[in-house]
């Protein structure tokens, strides 16, 4: 049989037809594009399992906490009063300090800075810090000051600011009310020691005075009050161990209840070297009364470590050619 | 009769036919294919309640835990979050190594000490901790173990001959050997992100979470470096680094601080043979040396909003005077400090 060729052109022309008109009705329709969806789908699919996962976690967790840990106002606040001032250091200092104390539940830290008003870079630290935190300042006066070539052991420093922070305590302090508004301990930590997270639970059961040893301070690997039977006895120490309390500052804890029954104590910032811890406690407890911690204070859980100045020599000299760091990044 | 004529008809009419088919059959392969197997894709859509997928859960740990990781490792799944715990392991975020040399001395306990409070409230964070010492010590072992976190415990002893060299970079020849247990333990291409950092420095939480996403080597300002407020890549205006911001040796190479990158962990697996260099290392050339190894400047990601933020302080700590310990050496050497 001969094949005719109309035959065939015919035919071939009706089915490119039809296939044009197919194709045409397909423009513009939705397309199924799920077949390159499919290893994004496997991703979010993995993503929603973890999630579940996680929030599964998270509501044992809710369950779990409130009554493995005590309900929040029975657990006696720990008021930290941190002295600051404005150096180059200061805002690393503060970054570590805060990330210690954001493993201390009900921790309130009073930061009291150095200074006529509040600088931006502590109101922006304290703000994202997610600790909570009461803000203050207090300007030491001239002669007070320690100046740029200054020994550090020449003026005792902080001793406004901490009194600051305890007349906050004692008077603008919006505490909550009934029987727990004087239930709390208070702290004057350095914002440049370093704090194990031990340290808070033992000074948490603080009734007046409770003291611990402090490490590589006074010249020594550590400075302890030394305990016998249960009792401070004396103090081990060795520079001036004569003083009244030969603590460092970061060595003692005060319960609230006693800072608020000795409205009166407070830190003498005309004390001479060594004597401004003794300058609060004198009037406020007795050897006798200080409640040893801290393994029967054989244990140290707090350094008083020094961070060096950094060197600003090429700094400098970039500055003079204006080339210097640029002043609007926050250090 | 089939004639020359029609041969070449029927071969004119088949052809662009052919060609169609042939281009549908290769272009849309995977099309025709799902679409043919429907049950297939409904299976790669597990219900959003199953979380039984087994591979989620599984880590590298189960390797690490052989290598003589000590009781470091911590289980994948927490069920109670605690203060002072780290958070839960969780699988959708890369895992972060964290390599840290450090040597005896008499604040080494209390920088180690700072450094968990703030490894703490990292997630998947692995601790390589190496000391430059003939044994690992009771201070570090305790202190690693008391926290809680994931660490991995090990020692070398800087060689005496490296240690009087004056061009000897510090903790080198730990960092090689964290990185040699890495390679060692963590197979052929593990998700990860490896950090190194000194015992003294102090790092925002910020910044764990701006490396955690890098695919080669990111970099950032490091503050309080070769005596300036800070040092930093500099960035151009197509976001890549195109030269260094630094008061010292600007020639570099790679002019930042140890503290100021981040490699992500396939990359050091699979450039096994780089290692810090341990002679003749002109100061200030350790991470040139490493960095130029692994990577090209193009190839460099900036973090920390294009570079502009500090999120690491080059911080180091006064050696404390002990003077009155020798005056009258009664300091109970048995308390540990």
């Amino acid at each position: 049989m001969r094949l005719k060729l109309k035959t065939v052109f015919v035919l071939y022309f009706m089915v490119s037809l039809m296939g044009l008109v197919y194709a045409l009705m397909q423009l513009g329709q939705r397309c199924d594009c799920t077949e390159h969806d499919l290893p994004k789908d496997r991703t979010i699919s993995r993503l929603r399992g973890e999630l579940h996962r996680l929030e599964e976690q998270m509501k044992k967790v809710e369950a779990t906490k409130s009554p493995h840990q005590a309900p929040k106002s029975t657990l006696p606040t720990i008021f930290v009063i941190t002295p600051t001032y404005s150096r180059f250091v200061q805002k690393a200092e503060l970054t570590r300090l805060s990330q210690t104390f954001l493993h201390v539940p009900q921790l309130h830290w009073v930061l009291v800075e150095d200074s006529p008003h509040k600088t931006p870079l502590v109101v922006g630290l304290l703000a994202d810090s997610g600790l909570a935190y009461t803000h203050l300042h207090t300007a030491t006066p001239k002669e007070r000051k320690l100046q740029d070539g200054d020994p550090s052991w020449l003026k005792p420093r902080g001793a406004e600011q901490r009194n600051e922070g305890l007349r906050w305590l004692r008077e603008d302090r919006r505490a909550p009310q009934g029987a727990d508004s004087q239930q709390g301990v208070v702290y004057f930590a350095d914002d440049d020691n370093t704090y194990s997270i031990q340290l808070f639970q033992e000074m948490r059961s603080t009734q007046r005075v409770s003291v611990w040893p402090v490490g590589l301070v006074g010249g020594m690997r550590y400075e302890r009050p030394v305990v016998e039977g249960g009792k401070v006895v004396r103090f081990h120490t060795g520079w001036r161990p004569s003083r009244p309390f030969p603590l460092d500052m970061a060595g003692f804890a005060v319960s609230l209840k006693t800072v608020l029954a000795n409205p009166d104590a407070c830190f003498d910032g005309n004390a001479p070297m060594g004597f401004l811890e003794s300058s609060f406690l004198q009037g406020v407890v007795t050897m006798e009364e200080l409640e040893p911690r801290a393994d029967n204070c054989s244990k140290v859980l707090v350094w008083h470590t020094r961070t060096e100045k950094p060197k600003m020599k090429r700094e400098d000299a970039l500055q003079a050619q204006g080339l210097g760091s640029d002043n609007a990044v926050e250090v | 009769m089939v004639t020359n004529r029609d041969f070449v008809t029927l071969l004119l009419i088949a052809l662009p036919w052919s060609l169609l088919i042939w281009h549908l059959s290769n272009g849309n392969h995977t099309d025709l294919y799902w679409k043919g197997t429907p049950d297939r894709r409904n299976r790669s859509r597990p219900a959003s309640g199953d979380p039984s997928s087994p591979r989620e859960g599984c880590t590298p740990w189960g390797r690490a835990a052989a290598a003589g990781a000590g009781g470091g490792i911590v289980e994948a799944v927490r069920t109670e979050y605690v203060y002072s715990r780290p958070p839960p392991w969780s699988a959708a975020l890369a895992p972060l190594y964290v390599i840290t040399a450090t040597f005896q001395r008499a604040v080494q306990k209390a920088e180690l000490t700072r450094m968990a409070n703030t490894f703490l409230h990292v997630a998947n964070l692995h601790w390589v901790v190496i000391e430059d010492a003939r044994n690992t010590s009771a201070l570090v072992r305790r202190l690693l173990k008391a926290t809680g976190l994931n660490y991995t415990h090990l020692h070398l002893e800087t060689p005496r001959v490296l240690r009087m060299t004056g061009s000897y970079p510090r903790g080198g020849i730990q960092k090689n050997l964290g990185l040699r247990w890495l390679r060692l333990t963590m197979g052929e291409a593990p998700p990860g992100v490896v950090y190194f950092a000194d015992d003294d420095n102090v790092y925002s939480l910020q910044l764990f979470e701006e490396m955690r996403s890098t695919t080669m080597v990111s970099v950032w300002p490091v503050g309080f470096i070769a005596g300036r407020k800070y040092e930093s890549p500099k960035i151009n205006a197509q976001g890549k680094v195109c030269g260094w911001v630094t008061g010292f040796a600007p020639n570099r190479p790679f002019a930042i601080d140890m503290a100021g990158f981040a490699v992500n962990l396939k990359l050091l697996i699979r450039k096994s043979e780089v290692v810090f260099k341990l002679r003749d290392v002109k100061s200030g050339y350790q991470e040139t040396n490493l960095l130029s190894a692994l990577v090209s400047l193009s190839d460099l990601e900036p973090k920390a909003d294009n570079c502009t933020k500090v999120l690491v302080w080059h911080t180091r700590t006064e050696r404390p005077t002990l003077v009155n310990e020798g005056q009258r050496g009664f300091s109970n050497p048995e308390v540990e400090v």
